[in-house]
């Protein structure tokens, strides 16, 4: 007894070592329970048969009249469990005999007087419950009328086992609407234990069950805030809200108590809360910090004002286009490339050799894109810009064939606000009405993503808006202002547009193109005018009107307005049951998938599988069209989070098996934008068979949901794929002009771009990038008319989610700093303790450096610091006070 | 000194800014448009003047502006000329006909299937290959209203590869398939429920062919006709009696159209099939012997044709089935065939010069291919200077061409060299002849493009797909092969290597 004493380990709450903590039970109280009660009838050991007289004579002598016993007694007691050391395999010895005898010890309990004999007897009656009866709760009752001492002091095991019956026992209370006071109280001794030692998943998990995490703050300290905070936000996507909104605040709180300002702008921009980020931005004093977080603000086109002028370009994304032509010098991407570079015909398996050539407006109109998206960005080409061929390409574009040529300037010249509308500004002046409307369309898009303090795309479109001879020119004015001012939420523009869409005597189209325009500027912002407008547009035109193909755009504007909005959209669904027309129910389930977006909510992927299942039958007048929005939502829903993406591609093997002609073409569509430029092979396997279906719509695509996938990675495989299929479909010159696509979008800026809606280590959704896909892929819910017809120029939609996917570094003067910085792929360290690696099978490369979808980055070097959590697109690098060289040796 | 309501302010254009421009409030949008012009030439109604989301107008009054000092204008704009259409109109595809548009893109034309054709068509189509024969035919002068059903055939014929020559779509073979018919009415047999039947392909070829021998006109003035002269060799035919070693062999000469290819168990290439049917034992009645004894009947070729053509024996007539069926044996065929063997010793004598020549050019080429690889690979230019292995392939084509045996040149519509080309095919996918379908797949003119010719559908193949056609399986199998003479005159451009 008294050796014992020696060797045993106090634990005190706050033990300095967690690691070397010595629990005293190791053993699950669960495995306890299950041991079967002969095991202890078996042959004991000498020692062993010791302390079992030992224990039952303590607990005799409980039960004997000689209240001045008890204390020593139950002390002893205390000290055998608490002395007891145990391995992984085998159950604590007291705790082991003392089973039997727990009733035994409860009576001894209920029959004492209130005292602090009492309290201590409870004390143990506490740990020993951990034993006994789940339902019971006795851990959590014994641990409420004990002695209250420090929470620790029965070791970590047990701490466990009480915050699992506090959060029973809150939810049983919650049921019965009692008060939860005191499991409050008690969580808030717990949580700090957890904090302390390791478990922050616990830590979290408690409070988040008792719906108190916003007090995380005080208790984290500055070993635990990081972890606690990657905990909760990646906690988030499997909450409801408001619980998820509450707990990004918390990180963001954490975060700024810790004097992380750029953390906390992150989960600012995931709340989308503009005061928090204002904030947050006013309140940064370092000036290279607020100088990361205005590029952290351009990469997701949330623009803040701010006095500073260095400060407002960083802001305004000015620069974005020296960056990317720097990038580019750097991976020596300059030499433009034509679009056979691209095709390879080659190696096509030829089929028609050496034949004369032909000039088709279609293939030309393909060759046209495939030049706009390959040397996206770079200004220079050799189809468009050409000083001694000045225009020749244009005019080997047929018709409306010229407008999506002229605007392919502005992709060509993307970002490059001063030199680019320069060279656009002549287009403007053509006699020919698409070549004009292709200018317009193209100032637009040279405004994509950057600001410009004079808003020339404002002044220029705006005066085309009213052209009273053509639609083309206005229907491509609307269009550019929607892709300029993409998220920028400008009262001035809903002020211009909101006309053209109440204005009854306009197009159907028109008015469409307004609407989905406002959705583009407004995106995510519910804003209640625009919203009644559309709704009253609905509800005014004739049905002949709202069945037209551009009613599409319609609803997506208007879904767009409540993009990652989530319940907010509820009344707006309520006021679309007014219109009787079709369009409302379609427009109804985009509204609804737009709103929940990223959510991953698995209560509405479940509608939309539902949706899905009802077969109508378009012959007898039904319009089963909104089953192809369903699919896309399940996407959309899935998107950002893996599990339920992986349960989304699951589901739509099987659409694609039972589903309606109408729901299997737009499978590839759903599958292309949750894999965006994130060429799984698994993926490119499915899409490469479905390629081949007989639906020809199918088929297409699945051809351009393949260039979505491999948009901007030069994936090899893709482009073989799609080589075959080129000359699969040689024939076929509607599939042909989608491969070309396809493989123009592979090769998207040389591969140096991406269009995955998800940037900042996956973790932030933009609301802008998704508008832009959301707008391709609705037009290619009816490829026929809109993209094999007239407005095929529609694909420079994706603009808006087009991104450098580069890692440049730059020093405290905003230029370039070359570093070496290790590339590799993300591991999720989610919940795990100590400091685990963040990537694996990295290569070293210096700076600027390309990042795949699931790659990460690491500095691997001390001498500088960066100033961005995560490292991705333009981080600004400070030089490390602390470094020492390495001495060579 | 300035006037009071003057300010200084900054325009920027496309890259360049100009800083400090005065700016005098009191005057209209024009006169700051030709400080403008002056400092950057572009004409003042080609400048757009941007101010905060506005375009600054001719008449626009400045002072409403709220224009300070230091005020940054952007101002698009260029001085050069306006992109102009070109004067001609180009021409798309989507704008043609499917005629202009096939001949734009110079592909051959098809024949439609009448019902069951598809035996003439690829027939027809495989023919064409020989351009000598259609030059002929256009010389041919009759009308299709003769007695003589050959003769309207012919006439037909002829009308038909004129039509396929001018026209930009499939043409209807409806006129010369009558004609057909009516020469050889075993083609005009009608199934059960009255559709045309399949035919043989080969009946159809042979039949034309013999046709064609006695209808044409002579190919030069007095001499044969281009069949005879062209597509006939001539066989030295050996029968020697088994039986009776003493009998003297009986050596004869006969011309023949085409060659056999046996497809027996052991036959794996096209020459052993060949050869396998040159060599033959029958039954005959001895005449020393007085009874009938076994001989051995060898064929040699004393003349090469210019085009040969191979007849796969693919079908063999099953008396069970009633049905001629098909032995789907894979049979290689070479791209190029040496005939040598299957001559006469003589024939064979004039031909070896030739052979070895040929083989020396072989060399010669090889190495000029690794040499240009090498040169690729180590990035050297092409220069326009002559290399070694350049000079040694001229020297062996001219080599070549001197070999050829004077007397073999002399017969013209022979072919001199022994050596041939593949120029068509005809292939049957089906199991049994009267059944199935047949396509012709032809090479056009010189070059080395091949073309399938599957009824009106015409596509431009590869030559690995002609090389899959040799059987084994049920995908389309040759079952007629049209060799040419290789000619070697041609090959003055050496092939670049990839």
């Amino acid at each position: 007894m008294v050796e014992k004493k020696e060797v045993a380990i106090p634990v005190p709450a706050a033990d300095n070592s967690p690691m070397e903590e010595d629990k005293p039970l190791k053993k699950t109280p669960k495995e306890l329970k299950d041991a079967p009660i002969k095991d202890i009838k078996e042959e004991l050991s000498e020692e062993d048969q010791e302390l079992k007289t030992q224990l039952e004579m303590l607990i005799e002598r409980l039960k004997e009249s000689d209240t001045k016993l008890y204390n020593p007694t139950l002390e002893t007691l205390r000290t055998l469990i608490l002395t007891s050391t145990s391995s992984m395999t085998s159950v604590p010895k007291p705790l082991k005999y003392l089973r039997p005898l727990y009733p035994d010890m409860v009576a001894i309990h209920d029959s004492w007087p209130d005292n602090a004999d009492k309290r201590f007897l409870a004390d143990i009656l506490s740990i020993l419950a951990m034993t006994y009866d789940d339902d019971k709760l006795d851990t959590l009752k014994y641990r409420q009328v004990g002695s209250k001492n420090a929470i620790g002091s029965w070791g970590h095991e047990y701490v466990r086992h009480l915050s699992t019956e506090i959060g029973l026992e809150y939810t049983r209370r919650q049921e019965k609407e009692a008060e939860t006071e005191d499991l409050v109280e008690l969580a808030l001794e717990v949580a700090p234990f957890f904090l302390a030692h390791n478990a922050e998943a616990d830590a979290v998990d408690l409070l988040l069950q008792l719906d108190i995490v916003p007090k995380l703050v005080g208790f984290v300290d500055k070993n635990s805030y990081k972890r606690v905070c990657l905990y909760i936000a990646s906690c988030v996507n499997y909450l409801e809200s408001p619980d998820d909104a509450i707990c990004l605040r918390t990180a963001h709180d954490i975060y700024l108590k810790h004097d992380k300002y750029a953390e906390a702008l992150l989960i600012a921009i995931r709340m989308s809360d503009k005061t928090l980020i204002q904030n947050l931005f006013d309140n940064c004093q370092d000036p290279l910090l607020k100088k990361q977080l205005a590029f952290m603000l351009a990469r997701q086109q949330i623009f803040v004002e701010t006095e500073d002028e260095d400060l407002q370009n960083c802001i305004n994304n000015t620069h974005l286009t020296t960056h990317f032509i720097n990038l580019a010098r750097e991976l020596d991407l300059m030499e433009p490339k034509t679009p056979e570079d691209i095709y390879k015909s080659h190696l096509e398996h030829k089929r028609s050799a050496g034949a004369a050539q032909v000039d088709s407006a279609r293939q030309n109109l393909a060759s046209t894109f495939v030049n706009a998206f390959v040397n996206a960005g770079f200004g220079v080409d050799k189809l468009m810009l050409p000083e001694e061929d000045d225009g020749g390409w244009i005019f080997k574009n047929k018709d409306h064939g010229m407008m999506s040529a002229s605007a392919s300037l502005g992709m060509l010249l993307l970002w490059d606000v001063d030199m680019g509308l320069n060279q656009i500004d002549k287009y403007i002046y053509s006699e020919d009405e698409n070549i004009r409307a292709g200018a317009l369309l193209a100032v637009g898009i040279v405004n994509s993503g950057v600001r410009n303090l004079a808003d020339p795309a404002l002044a220029v479109l705006s005066e085309h808006l009213e052209d009273s001879k053509s639609v083309a020119n206005r229907v491509a004015a609307i269009q550019g202002l929607g892709l300029a001012y993409a998220g920028s939420a400008r009262e001035e523009l809903s002020e211009l547009l909101l006309p053209i869409v109440s204005n009854p005597d306009l197009a159907m189209e028109l008015a469409s193109f307004a609407a989905l325009a406002l959705g583009q500027i407004f995106v995510g912002t519910c804003d209640g005018e625009i919203t009644s407008t559309i709704l009253q547009t609905m509800l005014e035109r004739a049905d002949g009107q709202l069945g037209e193909t551009f009613g599409r755009f319609m609803g997506l504007g208007l879904g767009l307005l409540h993009l990652g909005t989530r319940g907010q959209c509820d009344v707006t669904l309520e006021t679309l049951k007014a219109v009787e027309h079709p369009i409302a129910k379609k427009t109804s389930v985009i509204v609804e998938i737009c709103a929940y977006a990223g959510s991953g909510d698995v209560l509405h992927i479940q509608r939309m599988l539902h949706y899905c299942n009802d077969h109508i039958d378009s012959e007898s007048g039904g319009d089963d069209e909104f089953q192809a929005f369903a699919v896309i939502g399940i996407a959309l829903i899935a998107l950002g989070e893996d599990i339920g993406a992986e349960m989304a591609l699951r589901s739509f093997t099987h659409l694609m098996h039972y589903g309606e002609p109408v729901i299997r073409k737009a499978v590839p569509l759903a599958i292309g934008l949750l894999c965006a430029s994130n060429p799984v092979l698994s993926v490119l396997d499915t899409l490469g068979k479905y390629s081949h279906d007989t639906d020809i719509e199918v088929a297409l695509n699945s051809i351009f949901a393949m260039g979505m996938v491999g948009a901007g990675t030069n994936n090899a495989r893709v482009a073989q794929m799609l080589r075959h299929l080129a000359s699969y479909y040689h024939k076929d010159a509607s599939c042909l002009f989608v491969v070309r696509i396809a493989q123009g979008l592979l090769h998207m800026g040389k591969g140096t771009l991406t269009i995955n809606p998800l940037n900042t280590d996956r973790q932030i959704m933009s609301n802008v990038a998704l508008a832009g896909l959301l707008t391709t892929l609705v037009a290619f819910t009816d490829v026929k008319t809109l993209i094999l017809g007239r407005h095929h120029y529609l694909l420079y939609s994706l603009v808006t989610a087009m991104y450098p996917r580069f890692l440049i570094t730059l020093n405290e003067e905003l230029e370039t700093e070359t570093v070496a910085v290790r590339v590799g792929q993300a591991v999720d360290v989610v919940g795990q303790a100590g400091r685990p690696k963040t990537i694996t099978g990295f290569q070293t490369h210096s700076t600027p450096v390309l990042l795949a979808y699931s790659e990460r980055a690491e500095l691997s070097t001390e001498e500088y610091l960066s100033q961005a959590p995560i490292l991705e697109g333009i981080v600004l690098l400070k030089k490390n006070p602390d470094y020492v060289e390495e001495v060579k040796a | 000194m300035p006037p009071a309501n003057t300010i200084k302010v900054n325009v920027k254009w496309s890259g360049k800014k100009f800083d400090d421009i005065e700016l005098n409030l009191d005057e209209p949008g024009l006169v700051f448009k030709a400080q403008l012009f002056a400092l950057t030439g572009v004409e003042p109604d080609r400048q757009k003047i941007i101010a905060k989301g506005g375009m600054l107008k001719d008449d626009t009054d400045m002072t409403k502006l709220g224009l300070k000092a230091g005020h940054n204008f952007m101002m698009m704009g260029t001085a050069g000329e306006l992109p102009k259409a070109p004067e001609k109109k180009i021409l798309f595809a989507e704008d043609m006909t499917e005629a202009t548009l096939n001949k734009a893109m110079d592909i051959p034309i098809g024949l439609v299937n009448l019902g069951n054709t598809c035996y003439m068509n690829a027939t027809l189509q495989c023919l064409r290959v020989v351009p000598e024969l259609i030059q002929d035919l256009q010389k041919y002068s009759g009308g299709t209203d003769n007695l003589d059903a050959g003769s309207n055939m012919t006439a037909s014929l002829r009308d038909l590869y004129r039509q396929l020559n001018a026209s930009g779509h499939g043409v209807m073979p409806a006129g010369f398939l009558t004609y057909l018919r009516k020469a050889f009415p075993q083609f005009s047999q009608q199934g059960r429920d009255g559709v045309w039947m399949q035919q043989d392909a080969e009946e159809c070829w042979s039949q034309l062919i013999s046709t064609l021998k006695a209808k044409l006109p002579p190919h030069t003035e007095g001499k044969l006709n281009v069949i005879s002269q062209f597509m006939q060799g001539e066989f030295t035919t050996t029968l020697k009696c088994d039986d009776a070693p003493e009998e003297e062999a009986v050596v004869t000469k006969e011309p023949f159209a085409k060659l056999d290819c046996h497809i027996s168990s052991n036959v794996n290439y096209l020459h052993n099939g060949i050869l396998e049917s040159l060599d033959q034992k029958i039954e005959k009645n001895s005449s020393t012997l007085g009874r009938s004894a076994t001989y051995t009947k060898s064929q040699r070729i004393s003349r090469l044709p210019a085009y040969l053509t191979v007849n796969f024996v693919r079908f063999f007539w099953k008396p069970t089935e009633q049905v001629k069926a098909k032995i789907l044996r894979k049979v290689k065929f070479p791209f190029d065939l040496d005939a040598s063997q299957f001559c006469t010793n003589e024939l064979q004598g004039k031909l070896t010069n030739t052979k070895m020549k040929l083989r020396e050019l072989d060399n010669a080429e090889t190495a000029l291919k690794r040499r240009q690889r090498l040169d690729k690979e180590a990035g050297r230019m092409e220069t326009d200077e002559i290399s070694d292995e350049q000079k040694a392939v001229h020297a062996a084509q001219a080599a070549l061409e001197g070999s050829l045996d004077p007397e073999l040149v002399q017969d013209v519509g022979c072919n001199p060299s022994g050596q041939y080309e593949l120029a068509a095919v005809l292939t049957h996918i089906g199991r049994t002849a009267d059944s199935g379908h047949y396509i012709g797949w032809a090479k056009k003119g010189d070059t080395d493009e091949w073309y399938k010719y599957d009824d009106e559908k015409v596509s431009p193949v590869q030559k690995d797909d002609i090389m899959k056609l040799d059987g084994g399986g049920d995908f389309h199998v040759a079952y007629l092969a049209l060799y040419r003479s290789r000619s070697f005159k041609a090959k003055s451009e050496p092939v670049k290597a990839d």
